[in-house]
């Protein structure tokens, strides 16, 4: 149990409806997710209605919402980039972000992991990107700070992003997962640590918190696979939303946190169906890596909205010869910004 | 049927510095007696240390060291557990493990005994990752991976230095912490090896170490502590910053997490405050230095880079005390001691 009292009124919940029937998803959440509001997107490439438990206080947006709001626009809410409309139509600070396929999972101690309150707890203490701590979360109870660690960095950063972990079916790509398909991830390691300042991790979209007053925009559903799917495996649109929220936050000296809380992730979908599809993304994916590691944003850059505007142009000018894609990307980062201020001024 | 060999019997030495009786490696026993140990004697060297019947060791004691260094010995400390680094020097064997003789076998959650040599060898033997953050933890354990989205181009990793153990029950913090947390207790078992990402500094506790001598041994030098000393306890804070460095140059790896140790004695934290007050200071401007810190392209082989690092370390936190420029001079007297030990074999 956490000691931060939540402010309930503060938080969104923002599902990507992939699958019709989210009846046993949220029958499953109902104890963490009944007291906070819900906003659930529809996958506009989805047909057929939803399939919605009642109870709930929630948003639901499907496809003509989105067509309304964003007209026509490069931007692609297609797939697992639908949450993404969640996040501009979201007016709340905090958004608990999990994907349709996963359900609370329990700790190793039978108890039920409350993913939500977890997240909340990770963006509402300081993180520690400057200096690595040993025992990890210093401000967990029972932990604090080792010798050695300079007491000019104890009071920490705001934590702008936190990044949860997955049981049973860990988050692996295709090629790994269809190489050992009977791997499952077993082992809770009972622990939160910040992901140091200038390093590059892969953000994985399944389960995410994030701050939106100070990251927001730097979500950013600008780069997809050229057949990006409707599985996991599939996808990269979260590993580059994850890359520029990272330089993002170390630009402004926020943090980001690893760790718990934990979901249990369902078998869902075949590796080694999605490995026949055609990978062109997951190459240009290592190419932008060296990219990412040197990007520098100017002084004037002072948000996040400051900091995606730069890697548009920055993207643009050193990526976009290189591939198509990186000019989509580019251009499709600036539409975002220019949408993301729009719908903030209404 | 019979058991396998430990591993790395013949390539592991295990330090140990102590100014009592080593009653404790009884209950190390089944994990450490396959291995050689090496006993740096701190303290009165009239003293006799008594090792438990059974155990392959070799001690020195200040006589020892002093008439093996001859005037270079004033390099290694005196009155402080830093004159472990000794055995690091005197060693023959590839890896090293170092443990303080007041941590005692932990138990996992299970109830298992844990045996963290063997963990800490696991770790030495696999490869680290630091350029690239794999929420996963140590992709190379049993049980985990890559996680989609980290680079296929980094998956190989690089070989490891350093392996970082941690400790239950009594934690490692320094005495302000302990002043105002005197009944804080680590219970948390966090069943995670990680990688300590490129360019980001550590506090390194020496309670629980292993490393590899041929891949880093030179750097681990421990400072000028104790007696005659205006510091203390910041013996393995000093070695694990200048490592870290060092290791972000040469493209190696730092890992920390499993093994835990039960760490059995809290120090008096009033005798830890005077010995730690000047680096709490100190610190905050050491930091920065090591952050910065940059080696030259020359500087290819360990030596070579920590003679470059005692260099800088001379003119620029010798402004701060003279404390400084003595440990400078003292990082290129190990230098120079270790190489007299450790001679390049002809090949």
């Amino acid at each position: 149990m956490s000691n931060i009292s939540i402010k309930d009124d503060e938080v969104d919940i923002v599902i990507g409806a992939l699958e019709p029937d989210l009846t046993y998803f949220l029958e499953e959440w109902r104890p963490v997710f009944s007291r906070f509001h819900l906003i659930i997107v529809k996958d506009p490439d989805l047909k057929g209605e939803l399939k919605i438990p009642e109870g709930f206080n929630l948003n639901i947006y499907t496809k003509s919402d989105i067509d309304r709001v964003v007209g026509s626009s490069p931007i692609s809410f297609s797939g697992y980039s639908c949450r993404y409309f969640g996040y501009l139509m979201s007016r709340k600070k905090y958004i608990i972000s999990i994907d349709d396929d996963c359900i609370p999972a329990r700790d190793s101690k039978g108890g039920l992991i409350d993913a939500v309150a977890q997240h909340i707890t990770n963006l509402t203490t300081p993180a520690t990107p400057f200096f690595f701590n040993t025992l990890y979360d210093p401000y967990c109870e029972g932990a604090d700070f080792v010798r050695g660690y300079p007491f000019s960095l104890r009071t920490g950063v705001d934590c702008g992003l936190s990044s949860g972990l997955w049981l049973n079916l860990a988050d692996y790509d295709a090629p790994t997962q269809a190489l050992k398909p009977e791997n499952r991830n077993s082992r809770y390691v009972d622990a939160v640590l910040t992901v140091p300042a200038g390093t590059m991790m892969p953000l994985s979209g399944i389960n995410i918190g994030f701050n939106s007053e100070l990251v927001g925009p730097a979500l950013v559903p600008a780069f997809r696979l050229a057949k990006e799917g409707k599985f996991r495996w599939e996808t990269v649109e979260d590993i580059w939303s994850g890359m520029c929220v990272k330089v993002v936050c170390d630009h402004l000296k926020l943090g980001v946190k690893s760790g718990k809380p934990y979901v249990w992730r369902k078998e869902r979908g075949s590796a080694i169906e999605s490995l026949k599809k055609e990978w062109e993304g997951v190459k240009l994916m290592e190419e932008v890596i060296p990219f990412f590691q040197s990007i520098r944003f100017s002084e004037e850059a002072k948000t996040a909205e400051d900091c995606v505007a730069e890697i548009a142009s920055l993207v643009k000018e050193q990526l976009g010869p290189l591939n198509p894609m990186f000019a989509r990307a580019a251009d499709t980062t600036v539409e975002w910004i220019k949408l993301w201020k729009r719908v903030r001024a209404q | 049927m019979a058991a396998a060999a430990p591993p790395l019997k013949d390539e592991l030495d295990i330090v140990i510095p102590t100014i009592r009786n080593l009653d404790f490696l009884e209950m190390w026993r089944p994990f450490f007696e396959p291995y050689h140990l090496i006993i740096v004697q701190d303290g009165d060297p009239t003293k006799t240390i008594g090792v438990p019947d059974g155990f392959d060791y070799e001690l020195y004691n200040r006589n020892d060291i002093n008439r093996i260094l001859g005037p270079k010995a004033s390099c290694i400390s005196f009155k402080d557990s830093a004159c472990r680094c000794f055995g690091y020097m005197v060693s023959k064997k590839k890896y090293i493990y170092t443990i303080d003789d007041d941590c005692f076998v932990a138990n996992d959650p299970s109830g298992k005994q844990i045996n963290a040599l063997e963990q800490h060898i696991k770790n030495l033997l696999c490869p680290s990752t630091p350029h690239f953050f794999n929420t996963l933890y140590d992709p190379f354990r049993e049980g985990s991976d890559f996680v989609r989205g980290y680079p296929f181009s980094l998956r190989e990793g690089v070989p490891t230095a350093v392996s970082h153990g941690l400790w239950l029950n009594i934690p490692d913090y320094d005495a302000p912490t302990q002043l105002v947390k005197p009944r804080e207790r680590n219970s948390t078992y966090v069943n995670a090896v990680l990688t300590i990402p490129k360019g980001t500094l550590f506090p390194m506790c020496g309670m629980n170490l292993g490393f590899d001598r041929e891949l880093i041994g030179p750097a681990m030098y421990f400072g000028l502590m104790g007696d005659g000393q205006p510091i203390g306890r910041y013996d393995d804070m000093w070695a694990g910053w200048c490592i870290k460095v060092i290791c972000d140059h040469l493209g190696l790896g730092v890992k920390t997490g499993l093994p835990y140790i039960w760490h059995s004695k809290a120090s008096n934290p009033f005798v830890n405050l005077r010995k730690e007050y000047k680096g709490i200071f100190w610190q905050e401007e050491i930091i920065p230095f090591f952050q910065n810190a940059t080696l030259s392209k020359d500087s290819t082989t360990v030596q070579k880079c920590y003679i470059e690092l005692a260099k800088q370390v001379k003119d620029k936190l010798g402004k701060i005390d003279p404390y400084f420029l003595k440990l400078a001079d003292a990082m290129e007297t190990w230098i120079e001691a270790w190489d007299d030990l450790n001679p390049p074999t002809a090949k």
